[in-house]
């Protein structure tokens, strides 16, 4: 366990007893605090980052005799800067579920039964590794897939390399940020990275599309988003819903779904058209203005009007907003963008009006990651897979984080060649993806399903193996690496010892490796081992990391364009692509179209979903201490709409999609703060898994409605807000 | 308006509910028992005592303000989440809290009342006193009836004021920030006493008199309570509203409406009856008949307050700033 | 001596909750019960509609109507620094300060049976640290300091913006304040 930080108070008392660990870690929290208080017991502050969501943030975590008690922001985190937002805060939560795993689970029954029976580690080990071997042999190693999210991936992507397969599927690409990475790439060569180099702070204007900043709660990003708020920056936020951004917002423009695209083109024509563009930076940078202006001619703010139902006046407004400061404007491109299926020419759109303003490098807009990195740790190569991924699905532009659906449609229709294992780490797929259905299909396929969870969800309680992790603050993980405008490196470490029989991430796969014959793969007693030496590679002072939790690498960073520092873009012509060949030749417009998308029948609602600020995805909704704040979800109808249909606030009603998929009971928001057209909820939440004392059938599943989902075809991206519901009054509700 | 609230206690939302039926027993026995004292401390200092003479309330009257106050505490005693700490009610004194001048208050009603009942004993029956030496005590009081009937009469002032006080001074809650609100728990608490009074009292003189002393009671309430309501309508927006739930018939405030609507009943058919009585010529004895019509209005009286109680312990919590 | 008080930027505040839970953290507080909630009130119609986020708590009164209440002397203002608070081993559970405090802020603790409330974290002052609250504030929409420096955070912001407190009406006299627009004193 890491040194700890003695309090100031403490230094007065230092001749303070301290009571046995033993007796103290049983006594409850309140004593504890007392007990501190009469400076009897000493609380110590460890450092570690958080794993809540994917932000990683910087924590503090204050420990009394073994027990943690709170968790503050680490003030050295760039990621926190000293604060974690109300997820982070209720992290302990987590560790101290009562409803979390507790020891190896083996099915004793069908699969998705949910009956199990105890296991010892290597009872459940074994199992895993002994059927991983009879598929291997059966199949090849390429029928084994890996399904991952967060941190366990640092562990178990090694491990499946090792076993020699390339299948790996994170929701995080095709069900997330995909579709935008790939639009910032084919046209300024790089993605915006996670957390997004944005300039916020220095904006003056902040175009957001859909990112409901304040409800999405990345932790700095939004304190970034506040600091551009206090400092009088203008908002310009599109949302069908009335976001708790589009609150601030200067302008709102509450468009009508699927229609983004038209908007953009006729920002970009008015921009274009009223030579309102960086022409300087055009000039110097990009290549195919020529085409981008002829293509966008027609797309005029009358023509966007039809199309968004947002007023060509506002749409002209805002445009010369934008233009008049920039570059200083900063457009957010967004995180999930899986909408339409044509998001990553959504996301080109962005990109282009980003170009013309010329703000991608410059103060206001978004900012360059530093140039500094560490040196390459040498390990032992991973075997070659015989055979081709099939985890890009046949798209050419997916990514190295594959496309989780192809895995899943190849595991139903064994094309290119079966996939017989799942191997799912720190992911709830029946949620994480749409059409539950399909999953479900695919599931049933399987010869193996192991899940590496911390709480019995959804899609562990199908596995035949549970395997049980620890909680983030019961281990080591990977050393994570922060690229913004300076190098940073942070330490994930233990606060206190793992409860029950839990076991770290990087045990388990050891554990597998070493029963499946990989040992050499994994070629560290412990974590801590692996990490120190890896420190020692990197010059950095493990012990210092340990107490400070993060370090920052002083490095001469270049975050904006200036004559001494150009940019460099690394796209096949070396310069801003507002035309893109790569899209040509592969058959796509070069240049971003609008085309229309269904609309709701009469008597339907376009499903849409979003966050709440208290929840991550499905992970939170058991969480006593975020549970409490939102219980279950709601789902939002436009206020005179449900007079008309006679929906009355805070009753239960039932949603009934295009398919016919029912929803559980979910109460009805009354609102107006969204359009007529659209029902919106929450995402995540309503699990199925009765082990959830607290999250069990609560609220309603936005999952279970999406079973029609558009496919970008350049990236695999799956667009989830294809779905319409009709709501029904009088929900049963227990 | 849209409000969304995240991080509300239920204690206080959607409205305040602190205190219930036991807080509102407390306060009707608590009048009850101070309008008792004051009726009996009139009853035996009335035609210099002539009024009492033969009258089997001139002494149980007395015993039943500590008895009743008893019960009511016992009331406010459950209402205590901290029961074992009631001590510090008698370990500081807080000049600005009604509760603690309340609980000192009754701190000295009660030996007060004690000490009265023991002075009004008649002396054929202080033999039940059984312990010489309170034998001795009250014969010895006896001889100060009249300033320890004056002490009495003070304190169930003192005490019938202080069950309005008690709410009116939350500038929080509309409904029992009025400084009419003492007045008319007093009013109420006396014309409880007198009520109870009758029905304890034997003989036709004492019930007679005390009908017709709570005639002039009802008749202060019926005026106090539409004043109440007068200035409440009349005052800021938070005050209209807070006396609403009287007067809107609508499902959420249902016992409110009927709360209210008894109290139109109960006043002016008590006030006939009583009227009534005191028009009527009685022989030596009352009827039956008689006794039923007194002892029924009496009950009526009674209901009222209690009435009054439950329902202004319960709206006011309604009400909000 | 110091004045604490706190100013709350609304227009800064994103809804964030972390304030909500960070405070039940620091202080122990019961499941379901809060000693600080965020407001979220929306006025108009679609799509013209207006926005108020507020996040309360206890405003440590100069003039405290739940300190006036009490009958035992548990509550009570703090003489060197103005802090409301309570004495738990003298409350009886009577409510009554619940009942007096125009703000909702107070509760009755649901496992010990005291009144409880928000205690400006005055644990944490006493150690140099602001507030929980404010610590974890993701807007920096809360800030606290002392009225009697005028180079504290709070005293700055009083300077520089428009502030006003809840409730004036109930003369409570609040020590926490509210800057809802953009602009000058006025
Ligand atoms: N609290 C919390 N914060 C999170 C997460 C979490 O789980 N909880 N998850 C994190 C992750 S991984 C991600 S990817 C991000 C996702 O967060 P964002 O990237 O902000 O997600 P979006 O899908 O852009 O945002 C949903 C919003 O889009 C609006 N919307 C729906 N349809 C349309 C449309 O057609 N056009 C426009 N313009 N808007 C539309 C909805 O009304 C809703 O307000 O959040 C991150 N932050
Ligand atoms: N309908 C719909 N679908 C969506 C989204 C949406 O908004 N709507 N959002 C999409 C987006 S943006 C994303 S990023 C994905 C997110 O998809 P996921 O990351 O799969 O999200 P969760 O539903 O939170 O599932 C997380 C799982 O990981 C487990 N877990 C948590 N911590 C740990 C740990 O430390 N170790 C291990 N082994 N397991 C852990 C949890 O218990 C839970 O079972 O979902 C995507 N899918
Ligand atoms: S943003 Fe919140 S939940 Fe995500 S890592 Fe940071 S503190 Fe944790
Ligand atoms: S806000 Fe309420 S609890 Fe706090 S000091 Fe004022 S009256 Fe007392
Ligand atoms: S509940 Fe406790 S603190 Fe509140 S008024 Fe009663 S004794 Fe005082
Ligand atoms: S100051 Fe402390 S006690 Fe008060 S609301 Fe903030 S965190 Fe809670
Ligand atoms: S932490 Fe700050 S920004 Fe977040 S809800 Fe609370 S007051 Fe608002
Ligand atoms: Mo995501």
């Amino acid at each position: 366990m890491a040194t700890s930080i003695t309090r100031r108070s403490f230094l007065k008392i230092s001749g303070a007893t301290t009571v046995g660990l033993s007796v103290a870690a049983t006594l409850p929290d309140k004593f504890l605090l007392w007990a501190e208080e009469q400076g009897m017991l000493k609380a110590t502050y460890v450092p570690t980052f958080c794993e809540i969501c994917f932000w990683k943030c910087g924590v503090m975590a204050k420990v009394i005799n073994g027990r943690v008690v709170k968790l503050e922001g680490n003030p050295n985190h760039p990621g926190a800067r000293g604060k974690l937002c109300g997820r982070g805060n209720g992290g302990a939560g987590l560790l101290y579920d009562p409803d979390r795993l507790k020891t190896p689970l083996i099915s004793s029954g069908a699969r998705g039964e949910g009956k199990y029976k105890k296991a010892s580690w290597d009872e459940a080990l074994n199992l895993v590794a002994e059927k991983l071997t009879r598929i291997k042999q059966q199949y090849g190693p390429e029928a084994v897939a890996l399904f991952t999210h967060g941190t366990p991936t640092d562990h178990f992507l090694p491990l499946l390399s090792a076993f020699g397969s390339p299948n790996v599927g994170m929701p995080s690409f095709a069900q997330c940020r995909g579709p935008r990475d790939v639009g910032l790439e084919l046209t300024f060569g790089e993605s915006i990275g996670s957390p997004e180099r944005l300039d916020m702070v220095n904006s003056k204007v902040v175009v957001l599309f859909g990112s409901h900043l304040g409800e999405n709660m990345h932790n700095s990003q939004v304190q970034d988003y506040a600091e551009a708020v206090g400092k009088g920056a203008k908002f310009i936020v599109v949302d069908p819903r009335f976001s708790i951004a589009a609150g601030k917002a200067h302008t709102w423009l509450p468009i009508r779904p699927a229609t983004n695209i038209a908007l953009l083109l006729a920002w970009i024509n008015i921009i274009i058209r009223d030579g309102l563009y960086d022409k300087e930076y055009i000039g110097a940078y990009a290549n195919g203005f020529g085409e981008l202006a002829e293509a966008v001619r027609d797309c005029t703010p009358e023509w966007a009007e039809k199309e968004t139902e947002i007023p060509a006046a506002t749409i002209l407004e805002t445009a010369s907003l934008m233009a008049k400061n920039a570059p200083a404007v900063c457009i957010h491109p967004g995180r999930h963008a899986t909408w339409y299926g044509d998001d990553v020419q959504r996301t080109r759109c962005i990109a282009i009006l980003m170009a013309l303003l010329g703000t991608w490098g410059r103060p206001g807009g978004t900012f360059f990651a530093t140039t500094a990195s560490f040196p390459k740790m040498e390990s032992k190569p991973f075997p070659e897979p015989s055979r081709e991924p099939l985890n890009g699905g046949g798209y050419p532009f997916a990514g190295g984080e594959g496309v989780t659906q192809a895995i899943r449609t190849s595991t139903i229709n064994g094309k290119p060649y079966p996939i017989k294992g799942w191997f799912v780490s720190g992911t709830n797929l029946m949620k994480a993806i749409p059409n539950e259905k399909e999953t479900l299909e695919a599931i049933k396929k399987l010869d193996l399903l192991v899940a590496v969870d911390v709480m019995p969800f959804d899609t562990a309680m199908l596995a035949d193996v549970i395997l049980p992790e620890c909680t983030y603050l019961e281990r080591y993980d990977a050393l994570a690496v922060g690229k913004g405008k300076s190098l940073t490196v942070s330490l994930r470490q233990p606060v206190v010892e793992p409860m029950y029989e839990s076991k770290p991430g990087w045990w388990i796969a050891k554990e597998l490796a070493k029963r499946l014959g990989l040992d050499e793969y994994f070629p560290w007693a412990t974590y801590e081992e692996k990490i120190k030496a890896q420190c020692a590679h990197w010059g950095i002072n493990f012990e210092e990391l340990k107490k400070a939790g993060t370090i920052t690498i002083p490095d001469t960073a270049a975050p904006y364009i200036t004559a001494e520092t150009p940019p460099k873009f690394k796209t096949a012509s070396g310069k801003i692509e507002l035309y893109s060949n790569e899209l040509k030749e592969k058959g796509f417009d070069p240049v971003p179209r609008y085309t229309q998308h269904p609309q709701p029948a009469s008597g339907e609602f376009r499903l849409i979903y979003g966050r709440n600020a208290v929840h991550t995805f499905s992970r939170t909704t058991n969480n006593p201490e975020l549970h409490e704040l939102y219980p279950e979800n709601e789902v939002w109808v436009n206020a005179p709409r449900a007079r008309e249909m006679g929906l009355v606030n805070g009753t239960y009603v039932t949603l009934v999609n295009q398919d016919g998929v029912r929803s559980n009971p979910i109460k009805v928001k009354v609102t107006e703060r969204i359009r007529k057209d659209c029902a919106y909820m929450v995402h995540g939440f309503s699990t199925s898994s009765t082990s959830l004392k607290k999250a069990f059938n609560k609220g309603a599943d936005d999952q279970g409605l999406i079973t029609r989902y558009e496919v970008d075809p350049i990236c695999g991206g799956t667009g989830m807000r294809v779905n319409f519901v009709r709501i029904e009054k009088e929900a049963p509700h227990a | 308006m849209e409000l969304t609230i995240t991080g509300v206690n239920a204690v206080t939302t959607p409205h305040l509910h602190v205190w219930d039926w036991r807080v509102s027993l407390y306060l009707f026995l608590g009048g009850l028992s101070a309008g008792l004292a004051i009726m009996t401390s009139i009853l035996h200092v009335r035609k210099g005592g002539k009024l009492a003479e033969g009258d089997r309330a001139a002494f149980s009257a007395p015993l039943y303000v500590p008895i009743i106050l008893s019960i009511g505490m016992l009331f406010i005693f459950l209402d205590l989440e901290r029961k074992l700490n009631v001590f510090w009610f008698y370990l500081t004194v807080q000049p600005l809290s009604p509760m603690s001048w309340g609980s000192w208050g009754l701190l000295v009603f009660y030996p007060v009342s004690i000490m009265y009942a023991l002075a009004t004993l008649p002396e054929s029956k202080r033999h039940y006193l059984r312990f010489p030496v309170l034998v001795n005590l009250s014969e010895r009081l006896s001889r100060f009836k009249l300033p320890l009937a004056a002490a009495n009469f003070a304190m169930g002032i003192f005490i019938g004021v202080y069950t309005g006080v008690l709410l009116s001074s939350f500038v929080a809650r509309p409904l029992w920030n009025s400084a009419i609100l003492p007045v008319l728990f007093l009013t109420s608490a006396m014309s409880a006493g007198a009520a109870f009074m009758i029905m304890i009292a034997g003989e036709k003189k004492v019930k007679l008199f005390f009908t017709k002393v709570d005639i002039w009671l009802i008749l202060a309430e019926m005026v106090i309570l539409p004043l109440f309501f007068y200035g409440q309508y009349t005052s800021s927006g938070a005050h209209r509203e807070s006396i609403m739930p009287f007067f809107t018939f609508s499902h959420g405030y249902f016992w409110y409406g009927l709360g209210m609507l008894l109290l139109l009943i109960i006043f002016p058919v008590a006030l006939v009856l009583k009227y009534l009585e005191v028009k009527e010529e009685h022989g030596e004895e009352l009827t039956a008949d008689a006794l039923l019509k007194m002892n029924l209005s009496a009950l009526m009286v009674l209901a009222g307050g209690l009435i009054i109680r439950l329902s202004f312990v319960y709206a006011g919590q309604l009400s909000h700033l | 001596m110091p004045r604490y008080a706190m100013v709350i930027d609304q227009r800064r505040c994103v809804a964030c909750m972390a304030c909500v839970v960070a405070c039940k953290k620091e202080n122990e507080v019961p499941p379901e019960q809060y000693r600080t909630r965020v407001v979220e009130k929306i006025e108009g119609e679609f799509p013209l509609l207006r926005m108020e986020l507020r996040s309360e708590l206890c405003n440590h009164c100069d003039n405290p109507p739940c300190v006036y209440n009490c009958p035992t002397g548990a509550s009570y203002k703090r003489k060197e620094d103005g802090l409301v608070l309570l004495k738990k081993y003298r409350c009886v559970g009577c409510k009554s300060c619940l009942a007096a405090c125009p703000y909702d802020a107070r509760y009755i603790n649901e496992k010990k049976g005291f009144a409880d409330k928000c205690t400006f974290c005055e644990h944490r002052i006493k150690e140099g640290k602001e507030p929980a609250c404010v610590a974890t504030c993701i807007g920096k929409s809360r800030i606290f300091g002392d009225l009697d420096n005028p180079q504290s955070p709070v005293s700055i912001a009083l300077r520089e913006n428009h502030a006003e407190v809840l409730l004036q009406e109930a003369g409570t006299k609040p020590r926490v304040y509210y800057i809802k627009r953009f602009g000058k004193p006025e």
